[in-house]
Parts: C-alpha cells; structure tokens; sequence
C-alpha cells in the first residue's frame, strides 16, 4: 500500500486479525485490487461529502430505527459504510452449502423436538436443555405446520477467526431481521459511487423479495390455490417497521396489524374496505408470546385472538413457526453439530465455536478460572446485551460477572474471545478509512420444495476502535456486500 | 385495501390539507392586518383573536393575545392539538401506517416536511420567521400534492386520499370563511366600512389563494356575495366549497361502483349534498351566513363520520 | 349416574364495551368415564357462537360480539352420564421397585415432559413442606398420603386466595380454595417426579364436598401400570363419578373457565357466575329446566376478571410490547 495516500494513511495493520484487504505482508488482496485502487482515486473530502450524502438520503427516506432511552424514542439511521465487503464465489459456494445445511438440520431438530423427540431419547441432547427453555411452546406439540418447515427464514451470524476461517456464532430462527438493509446498502451504495459497479460482476441482492413470496406460497395451507399472503407487524413504532413495510410493499402484499384481522370458526380474515378477505399464510414480525392472546400472554394488544387455533387446525400458516425459539438458544448452538450429523447423517460444513456450558460442573470450574480468556454469554438475550468478555474487563468487573454466572450457571455459556476479522471502513472522525471488525449475517429461506440463500448478506461493522460487538443497538453498522458470479 | 389503512390514507390527505390551510391563514391574514385600511381591521386584538379562532374554534376569554403565544400555539406548539406541527406529525404517522402503499418519493416527501417542522426554531418562528415558515409548510404541501398525483396510480388508494383532501379541503374553507365573517362583522366602523365591502372580504380570498382568481371572473372589487358565491358556489374555483364536493362526489363513485347507493350511505349523502348545491343560489346563503356555515359544517362532518363507518371500520 | 349442569354468567360494564371476544373452556369432556349426552349454550345479546378447540384439543366455546353494549348473560346446560368405573386394584398398595424405575427411565420422562416440569404457578415452595414420599411405598400409596396431607393440613377457605396466587402464598396462609390445594398437590407430585396435570370440572355437592358454587380443580396423575387418576386434595377424594372433568392442562392458565379479550374505556366491571350440578333420575327427559336458585352468588368473581382486559390499558401496553419484541434488534 503506498505511504502516500491520505485516504488510508491512519489504517492500522495487526496481525492478531485477519485482515480482508491486506495480506500478511500489507499488499492489497488481489480481489480488492481494483477497489482499492478506485478509492483512493478520490479526496477525502469526497467521502465526506458522499458520506454526508449516504446519511441524508437514508434519514430522509425514513430507513430509521427508534432507539429507546428513558422512554424517550429517538429517530436513528443505521449506519452505512461506502467501503463495500467482496466475497469471492469460491468462499460464498462454502458458505451458502453450509448455511443451507444448518437451516435443514434445525427444522428437522425443531420437528423431531414437537413430535417423537428421538435426539433426545438417544442422548444426544439433553432434555432440560429443551424443556428449561422458555421458547419450547408445549402448544406446538404434534402440530403438524404445513410443508413440514418451522423455520423458514434464517439467519446466521459468521464471522472470520484470525485463522482465515468461517465460524458460526449464532443461527437466528425466530424473527431474524437486517435483510432489508442490504437491499438498502446496495441501493446507497449504487447511488454514491456507481463507477466501482462497472469494473465487479456482483451478484444482484433485490431478488430477495420475490423468492420470500415464493417461500411463502408454497407453505399454504391445504385446499388453497392461490394463497393470499401477509405481513403482520407490531405497528409503526416498532423499531423494525420499515423493514416490515419495505418487505410487504417489495412483495406487493398488505402490511397488517394484530387489529387487521380476525378468526372466525378457525379461519383467518383480514378486515378491507370491501368487507372480509381470507388470510391463508402470514410472514409474521411479533413474537411466539403476542400472537394470540387467548393462548399466549393473556394481554397482548398486538396479536390475534384465536389465531393459534387456526393455525393448528391448518387453515392458516405461520412463517416462522410458533416456538422454533429453543432451537436457536445459545446452549442449543454447541450441540450443532451432533445435531448436523443426527439428521442429515453429514459433517458439518461450518465450524462452530467451541462453547463452555456453565451448567456442567467441570466447564463451569474452567470458565470462573478463565473469565479473562472468555466471551460470556446470558443464553435468552438477543441483541448483544449482556455481553462480557473477558480481556476487556477489570478486576473488579471480573468478580462481579463470576457471581452473576454462579448465581445462575444454567444461564451462561462461554466461548473463547474469537477475533472478528478486520475490514477498511470510512471513519467521519478522521475522514479516513480505518480497519474495523466486522461479521456477516447471512439470509437463507426453506419452504416445501424450495430453498434460497441470498447471495449477500448483512456485513455488520463495530464502528468504535477495538470493539466486537457489531449489533446495531450497540453502535454497530454495516456494510454492502458484494457476492462475485463466478467467471465461467 | 386493509380498512385501517384506508382511514391512515384518508387522514394522511386531511392532515396535509389542514397544515396548507393554517399556514396559509397565520400568514396571509397577518400580514394583511399589519397596514389595513381601517383601525379595527389594523388591531392585534383583532387579527390574533381571528387567527386563533380559525384554528381552534372560540377563544378563552383568559387567553393572553399577544403574537408570540399565538403564534408560537397555531405554529410549533405540540402540546396544541390544533397546531401545525401537530397535524404535520399525525399526517406522517397515517403515512407510516400506509407506508406499504404509497410511492416512495411521496412518502419521502412527507418525511423530509416533518423533519423540517420539527426542527424549526420555535423561538425564531415566533419573533422573525413567520414569514419563512408558513411559506415553507405552504410550498411542502403543494410539493406533496404533486406527489399524490403524479407518483401514484390513480386508483383506490388514491381516491381515499384525495376523499381525505378534499372533505379537509371544504371544512377548513368553511372555516375560514366563519372566522372572517366574523371578522368583518367586528370591523365595521364608521360610514366607508360597510359590511358588504368590507376589506376583510379581500383578506378572506388571499387566504384561500383565490384573490386573483376572483379579480378575474368577476372583474370588481370583492363584496361579500359576490366573495361568498365565489367560495362557496363557483365549482371552476379549485378552492371552492363546490368544487371540493364535485371531487368528493367523483373519488366516491370510483370507491362505490354501485349506481344506486343505498339511502344511509355516504355515497347517497354526497350525492344528495352535491345535487342541493348545484341549484343553490348565493342569495339563500348571504342573508343566512351563520346558519349557512352551520349546516354545511354539520354535512362534511356527517359525510366524514358515514365513509369512516363505512370503510374503515376494523373488526 | 346422570346429571344437569347449569353454568351461567354474567359481564356488566360501566361504559359502553364496542367489541369483544369471550372463550368458554367449560363443556364436560367426552371420555371414557364420562358422555356428554346434550349441550347448549347461549347468550342474552344472541352474539355469534362458535365451537373450537384449545392447543390440548379440549373444546371451547367462543362468543363474538361486534355491536356495542354494557351487559351480557351467557348460560350453558350439559346432560352428562358418568359411568361407574372402579380404578382401585389389589396391587395399589403393593410397593413395585420397577414403577419406580420407569419413573426415572429417561424414556418416562421424554414422554410425560409436559407435566413433569413446574409452572409459575406450580413451583415447589422453598419451606413449609414437610411431606415427602416414603421409600417402599407404592406410587398410588404415596399420593394418597399427600392427598391427605394437603386436606389435613391446609384449609378450604375463599377470598383470601385469587387465581395469580402462588403455592408460597398458600403455604404461608395455610388456606385457600381448590385451585391452591391442586397447585400444590401438583408441585409436590411432580418434584416426585410423578406426571401431574390440573385439572378443571364440576363437582357434585350432594355430599357435602368442598367447592363452592364455581368450578372445581383437582389434579390427575399418572400411576405406572395404571393410567390417569384424578386426586381431589381439596376433599380428600379419589376423583370418581362426582367428579365431571372439563379439561387438563399445566395449571390453572391452561384451564381458565372464560378468557376475553374486550375493546372498552370502561374501568370497571362486574362478573358473577354460578354453577350448579344436579343428579338426574333416570329416564327424566332430555329437557333443560329453569334455574332453581334465583340469580347469581352476591360477590364478583375475581377469576373471571382476570383474564379480561381493557382496550385503553392494552394501548398503553402496546407501546411497551412493542419494546419488549425480539424481531427489533440484530
């Protein structure tokens, strides 16, 4: 990399990462060469500006999320990078397969767990690890969802160890979100620095909407030719909302709310200005404990009285599944593989990280030994809170986390510090680009007979100097990221 | 279409048309005040005590009139249900709960017109930009206008909309109306302010933008029938009361393909409304102003309550 | 053995109420012991009623009703013939080692999962407890001791309990009404490791029994070799012909007698309900006879009351579920 260029001047190498640029010996990776070169053909002054740019056009747009702080809501863009992520079609064939692999295994984890429970009764996963988790709806039991698929969408975390590999740090199966943000981020990213698009055969990420649509009809429920599809959401002030609306709108479907609909003799209809019209599968964005407060919380103003009912008796389908929260619990996670080979009788293609159980004595001496070495992880929390790790803490902290996982073994788990791999990424501060650490979620759908994974993803980035949490409540942003076609 | 997103769209177009409306009032009405022709039409009193009367009915006789409290509560004021901001923040809140169904570049519009009101200087507002701000919120409406109807497809989504805009359209022009016959009852004085003549009668056409329309058709100086029968009766005056039902009466039937609407119905009672206008005359109205605005208040608001019930009812 | 069962209720509002939705989990099962010959149910504003099932496949009653009102009277009647079945064995009382080892096999345990675990409502109370479950003893043995342990040793006692109370409420009470005997029946047998389930139904008061007028709760286990036996702690009773069941669950959230879901501004409300079980002669006509009794016990019925809510409190709710969704954050 030359000296000279302002625009990486203040980027730091280390080695204890894995840089996706720069090699071991600084020189730009050659898949990036081109890139790289492009950029640095513009001032500083020109990112600033594109920058500004990118920011005013998702805030204006209203591509926000509310931020929640002493109930006061606060209006916020989710930080978008100009420094796109390339991956090349070798590494995505990797990562798609073993993707696609995890997303099969866990419906078939999820189906045997409502019916025969058979993993278990062979002992391969315990049954308190089940049974103890507050996401296995004994509702669910021997519900047959149509098509056989509970988790329809998924989406899995991975991150590049610094030994240059793909680990999984977690699969999200109930309402995983992000993907319009990558639709977003290409779009912003088009309109900013539209030369770049010429010189990379990046694969296309709008896609997306159509394949969900297509995922989705074939799930209908019985008896049904052409499914009328829906997305519920909680309403215009959950934070995802223009995730919901962008969704419904990129499909062509209603957007509705819990007060839209109504079951009336185990059928589900949606109230239009021209009276009922019948709802057969919902691509829904409330959690399992809202959707029916007949069969659910008791209080919850945001679901479907009876809607539960319907769904069991078949005449509606719910995408994901009711209750498919237990198989995406971080104590769950470590069991992925065995899990892998017990249904799909493969190794598993993805590696996954190695876990400490808090809950077995042994493992749980080893982690009070070594919080400083460790990641600890609340199992039932989403979003990055409750995070510990280890070699970011002081003395006092450490003592404090080992009598929070004491009080509570079952409800930890520990890992080893994974270091997140290192992308250049445009810092307003300096003006410059600078590395960050950065993961990648990625989104794969199953439906009866069809199976996408979208070729891209979210590449998340931790914006702040040293940090590795890339979650957007955490100050996170993200990247686009480009799928090379291979050349053939 | 969902019914609560058809009752989001409907209020969407209302709260873009009553911002339009108050902005356009607050400004045009004081600004003509400042060098008025006679001493009543000139008093702050006067003109403050009108402007808050067009935007929240009768005043609290408690009220301290001065320009800052009024300004500051037609303007910025969130606590104020009838303030502007107010209607610019629920007019974007429908647009959320439609967001699905409207263009991106309307929707866009609306948001960046909300993130301009809510960031305006209030205290600049009250003591130096009156001016710019009212102007501002009249020219986003207009801009949101063009976005209805040129990035929308012109059908069910639209008419809802443009029902909304409408029916708003006519109650805030009946609105007007009431404040500044009430207005030119109170300024008359001496021999040269006779109530027909009054200026408020001219006052009363900028703030509806149909000054210059009306110097065209009628060719004189504005007196109050002739001012009355412009606003009220003229269905070529796209600010009129009859042009709006003329537009409510269309956007219904593309709504209601039935020929024959029901008798309770709202397509019947906008039928009837429109047909009763189409044979009235501006002298049954001069000498009943009062009762006259009275009526059609009750009409819109009936009209309103019956296409709510109709359409939009959830569950 | 036959008998009439009146059930009857009635919501009034303070305020108009312009939207509602009630579901009834009290017809009598149809099992095995127990036919339900005749079921009627209706309602005073004449409110569409459908018939469904609940996630354990008992059946619900579920009444719609979209115009405003401010009261509404529900009344269901049942003919049920309850068979005369006699569970008791010889071997009850003969301890078996291998009952014990199938309770601790892991198979056991996959399949009873569901009502093995402890609730909210059912957990195992911290002190208080000095029963436990004598080694070489029977299975049957051992729970009709804690039967009687839970009679003996608490009082039946209404109002000082309501349907959130916990088994550590009861315990440091010492009294309450069937719900809280059967909560911590049900806690005890299942941190023996015996599957346990609540169980909700009429009771047949002709002798004297405890239950006032309103639904009873018992609990059924199961006993290896012999199936689903309902215990009736309340009256220290094996649950046999006077006990007609409605419906089993975890606890009493699974069971709830009605659940609604309303759209008011009204804040206050009253229920009052009652229940009333009468044995038949045979070959008396199928023909449901007026109540008996004249109107409805005196005090609401906190039960009920529960599980219904208010719109306005709901739209403040919202604001906070919608924080409180996962689906927000990544």
């Amino acid at each position: 990399m030359s000296e000279t260029n302002s625009i990486f001047s203040s980027y730091e190498k280390d080695s204890k990462f894995y840089d996706e640029i720069f090699d071991e010996d600084g020189n730009v990776k050659k898949v990036y060469q081109t890139l790289f070169d492009l950029y640095s053909g513009h001032s500083s002054q020109d990112y600033a500006r594109l920058n500004d740019k990118a920011k005013a056009s998702f805030f204006n747009q209203g591509i926000t999320f509310q931020v929640y702080n002493d109930n006061e809501a606060k209006e916020k863009i989710f930080p978008f990078d100009l420094f796109p992520r390339i991956i090349d079609p070798k590494e995505w064939e990797h990562i798609e397969r073993g993707v696609l692999q995890r997303s099969k295994a866990l419906n078939h984890f999820i189906w045997d767990i409502y019916h025969d429970k058979k993993i278990i009764k062979q002992g391969i996963v315990p049954l308190d690890l089940i049974t103890s988790s507050a996401n296995y709806l004994h509702q669910m039991i021997g519900v047959d969802p149509p098509g056989g698929i509970y988790n329809h969408i998924s989406g899995t975390d991975l991150i590049k160890h610094s030994d240059g590999k793909y680990y999984v740090l977690e699969d999200n199966i109930r309402c995983p979100s992000g993907v319009s943000y990558v639709i977003c981020n290409r779009t912003a990213l088009k309109r900013a620095l539209f030369g770049v698009f010429n010189h990379y055969n990046a694969h296309t990420v709008t896609d997306y909407a159509q394949n969900l649509l297509e995922m989705m009809e074939t799930v209908k429920p019985r008896g049904v030719d052409e499914p009328n599809c829906v997305v519920i959401t909680p309403g215009v002030y959950n934070s995802a909302y223009y995730e919901h609306s962008y969704l419904a709108k990129a499909m062509g479907v209603e957007l509705v709310e819990g007060r839209d609909l109504f079951v009336e003799n185990d059928f589900v209809y949606m109230q239009t200005i021209k009276g009922p019209e019948r709802v057969d599968v919902i691509y829904r964005r409330i959690d399992d404990a809202f959707l029916d407060p007949l069969e659910f919380r008791p209080d919850s103003a945001l679901g479907v009285p009876g809607l539960f009912s319907a769904y069991k008796k078949g005449n509606v389908c719910l995408v994901n599944a009711p209750g498919t929260g237990f198989a995406d619990d971080k104590a769950v996670y470590t069991y992925m593989p065995e899990i892998i080979k017990y249904y799909l009788n493969e190794e598993p293609i993805l590696n996954n990280v190695h876990t400490y159980h808090c809950s077995r004595p042994d493992e749980l001496k080893y982690v009070l030994e070594n919080v400083d070495k460790l990641v600890i992880k609340p199992v039932d929390e989403a979003g990055g809170y409750g995070i510990s790790i280890g070699n970011k803490l002081t003395k006092e902290e450490i003592e404090k986390v080992k009598k929070t996982i004491q009080a509570s073994p079952r409800k930890y788990i520990a890992q080893p510090i994974m270091s997140l791999s290192v992308h250049a990424t445009y810092i307003e501060e300096s003006e410059s680009f600078e590395s960050r650490h950065v993961d990648l979620r990625t989104f794969c759908l199953l439906g009866a007979n069809k199976e996408f994974v979208l070729k891209g993803g979210l590449t998340r980035v931790a914006l702040r100097k040293g940090n590795l949490i890339v979650n957007s409540s955490q100050g996170g942003g993200s990247k686009d990221t480009w799928v090379l076609k291979s050349k053939s | 279409m969902l019914a609560r997103v058809a009752n989001n769209l409907f209020w969407m177009g209302r709260y873009i048309e009553r911002s339009e409306h108050l902005a356009r009032y607050l400004n045009v009405n004081y600004f003509s005040s400042l060098d008025a022709p006679n001493d009543k039409s000139q008093s702050r009193k006067h003109v403050l005590h009108s402007l808050l009367f067009m935007a929240n009915g009768p005043v609290d006789k408690d009220y301290e009139l001065t320009e800052e409290n009024v300004f500051y509560d037609i303007g910025l004021n969130p606590e104020t249900p009838y303030s502007i901001i107010n209607a610019v923040k629920y007019a974007r809140e429908n647009a959320n709960g439609a967001r699905d169904l409207i263009s991106t570049e309307l929707y866009e519009s609306l948001n960046k017109f909300y993130h301009f009101v809510l960031r305006y200087d209030s205290d600049f507002f009250v003591k130096k930009g009156l001016y710019d701000f009212t102007t501002q919120v009249t020219e986003a409406t207009a801009v949101l206008r063009g976005k209805i109807r040129g990035t929308l497809l012109h059908d069910e989504v639209y008419a809802i909309i443009m029902l909304g805009v409408n029916i708003e359209r006519a109650t805030q022009v009946v609105r007007i109306i009431q404040a500044k016959y009430y207005d030119a009852l109170n300024a008359q004085g001496g021999y040269e302010d006779k109530f027909s003549k009054s200026y408020e009668w001219t006052t009363l056409l900028k703030c509806i933008e149909s000054y210059d329309m009306m110097r065209r058709h009628y060719r004189k100086t504005p007196t109050s029938i002739t001012t009355l029968e412009f606003l009220i009766l003229n269905d070529d005056c796209p600010r009129s009361v009859m042009n709006s039902l003329v537009q409510v009466k269309k956007h219904i039937e593309q709504l209601n393909l039935d020929k024959n609407p029901q008798k309770d119905s709202a397509a019947f009672l906008i039928g009837k409304t429109h047909a009763e206008y189409c044979y009235k005359t501006v002298d049954t109205i001069e000498g009943n102003i009062e009762s006259f605005i009275e009526d059609i208040q009750n009409t819109l608001f009936e009209i309103a309550k019956k296409i709510e019930k109709e359409y939009f009812q959830i569950r | 053995m036959e008998y009439t069962i009146k059930y009857k209720a009635k919501n009034s509002y303070e305020t108009e109420v312009t939207d509602a939705l009630w579901q009834f989990l009290i017809a009598p099962q149809d099992n095995e012991s127990q036919k339900l010959r005749l079921a009627e149910f209706k309602n005073s504003l004449n409110a569409a009623t459908e018939e469904s099932t609940n996630s354990l496949n008992f059946n619900i009653y579920r009444v719609i009703q979209r115009k405003a009102f401010k009261s509404i009277e529900f009344e269901a009647n049942f003919i049920v013939r309850k068979e005369e079945v006699n569970p008791f064995s010889a071997l009850d009382s003969i301890y078996n080692a291998e009952h014990y080892e199938l309770i601790n096999s892991l198979d056991f345990r996959i399949t009873h999962e569901q009502f093995l675990n402890a609730t909210e409502l059912t957990q195992f109370p911290k002190t208080g407890i000095n029963f436990e479950f004598e080694e070489n003893r029977s299975v049957f043995d051992n729970l009709q001791q804690l039967n009687n342990w839970l009679f003996s040793n608490f009082k039946f006692k209404q109002q000082v309990t309501d349907t959130r109370s916990t088994t550590e409420d009861f315990v440091s009470r010492g009294a309450g009404v069937c719900q809280d005997f059967t909560h911590l029946f049900l806690a005890i047998a299942r941190h023996n490791k015996i599957p346990t389930r609540y169980t909700s139904g009429y009771l047949h008061q002709g002798n004297g029994y405890k239950g006032d007028s309103q639904m009873h709760a018992w609990a059924e286990c199961y006993i290896p070799e012999k199936g689903w036996l309902g215990f009736d702690p309340t009256n220290n009773l094996i649950a046999l012909e006077n006990h007609i069941k409605v419906a089993h669950g975890k606890d009493y959230s699974d069971c709830a007698p009605i659940k609604g879901v309303l759209y008011t501004s009204s804040s206050t409300n009253t229920t009052e309900y009652s229940v009333e079980v009468f044995a038949r002669e045979e070959n008396a006509p199928d023909v449901f006879t007026q109540s008996q009794s004249q109107g409805f016990g005196k005090r609401a019925n906190q039960q009920q009351l529960d599980f219904q809510m208010q719109w306005q409190q709901q739209q403040q709710q919202q604001q906070q579920q919608l924080r409180e969704q996962s689906g927000t954050i990544f």
